[in-house]
């Protein structure tokens, strides 16, 4: 149950930092934050996600997280930390072609971190762990 | 890896979710071990057996064939 409300807690923080930072008018609206924007809205929406999911398992009397729920976990972190070493090497091609500022970088670097370990997590759900 | 699980739901009446709370995982486990997607654990698949009151090796089908073919076979060289 903790980790369901931690969960929660930290997807409404956020929320409310994106809301915070568009209502102070520090949004110039330019396609590189909308994108941002999107790509944060889909990874606390994949939070809130996790968390009704776990929420719903406890309501029916089943553990919130089992043996199977922790392998996708662990399997989806290891594909993603594998695939964000190139992810990184690319980010640092892209730093010596530009003049993209070192916080847009390394913000870009972990958002793309997070949406790597989304697309591994949803890879590891589809086709499963077979053999492993 | 195969499995009867379906076949010895169906027998013994049960739904997923009944057989996913009686051995303590959730339904989505019981649904992913159905289709083939995952291989439990011995302890998972032992207290599954153990529900039909069956030997493991009755309820898990192992083929030796797949198991070679993903190098799972090294252990018995």
């Amino acid at each position: 149950m903790k980790k369901t409300i931690v969960g929660f807690v930290i997807s409404a923080l956020v929320l409310a930092s994106l809301a915070m930072w568009a209502l102070k008018g520090r949004v110039s609206g330019n396609i590189q934050e909308i994108v941002m924007f999107g790509i944060v809205l889909v990874l606390v929406g994949f939070a809130v996600y996790l968390s009704v999911s776990r929420a719903r398992s406890l309501r029916r009397g089943e553990p919130g997280e089992d043996e199977l729920s922790r392998k996708v976990m662990t399997r989806a972190s290891s594909l993603a930390y594998y695939i964000s070493i190139y992810l990184w090497l690319f980010v640092m091609y892209v730093s010596d072609k530009t003049s993209l500022a070192a916080h847009s970088l390394i913000g870009a670097g972990i958002l793309g971190m997070a949406v790597v370990f989304l697309f591994c997590w949803l890879g590891v759900k589809v086709f499963g762990m077979k053999n492993e | 890896m195969n499995n009867r699980i379906k076949e010895l739901r169906a027998r013994h009446d049960l739904s997923q979710l009944e057989l996913a709370r009686l051995v303590g995982v959730r339904r989505e486990t019981i649904v992913f071990l159905e289709k083939g997607k995952y291989n439990p654990s011995l302890r998972l698949a032992h207290d599954i057996a153990k529900h039909f009151g069956l030997p493991i090796e009755e309820v898990f089908l192992f083929d030796d064939e797949a198991g070679r073919e993903h190098g799972d076979g090294s252990a018995r060289e």
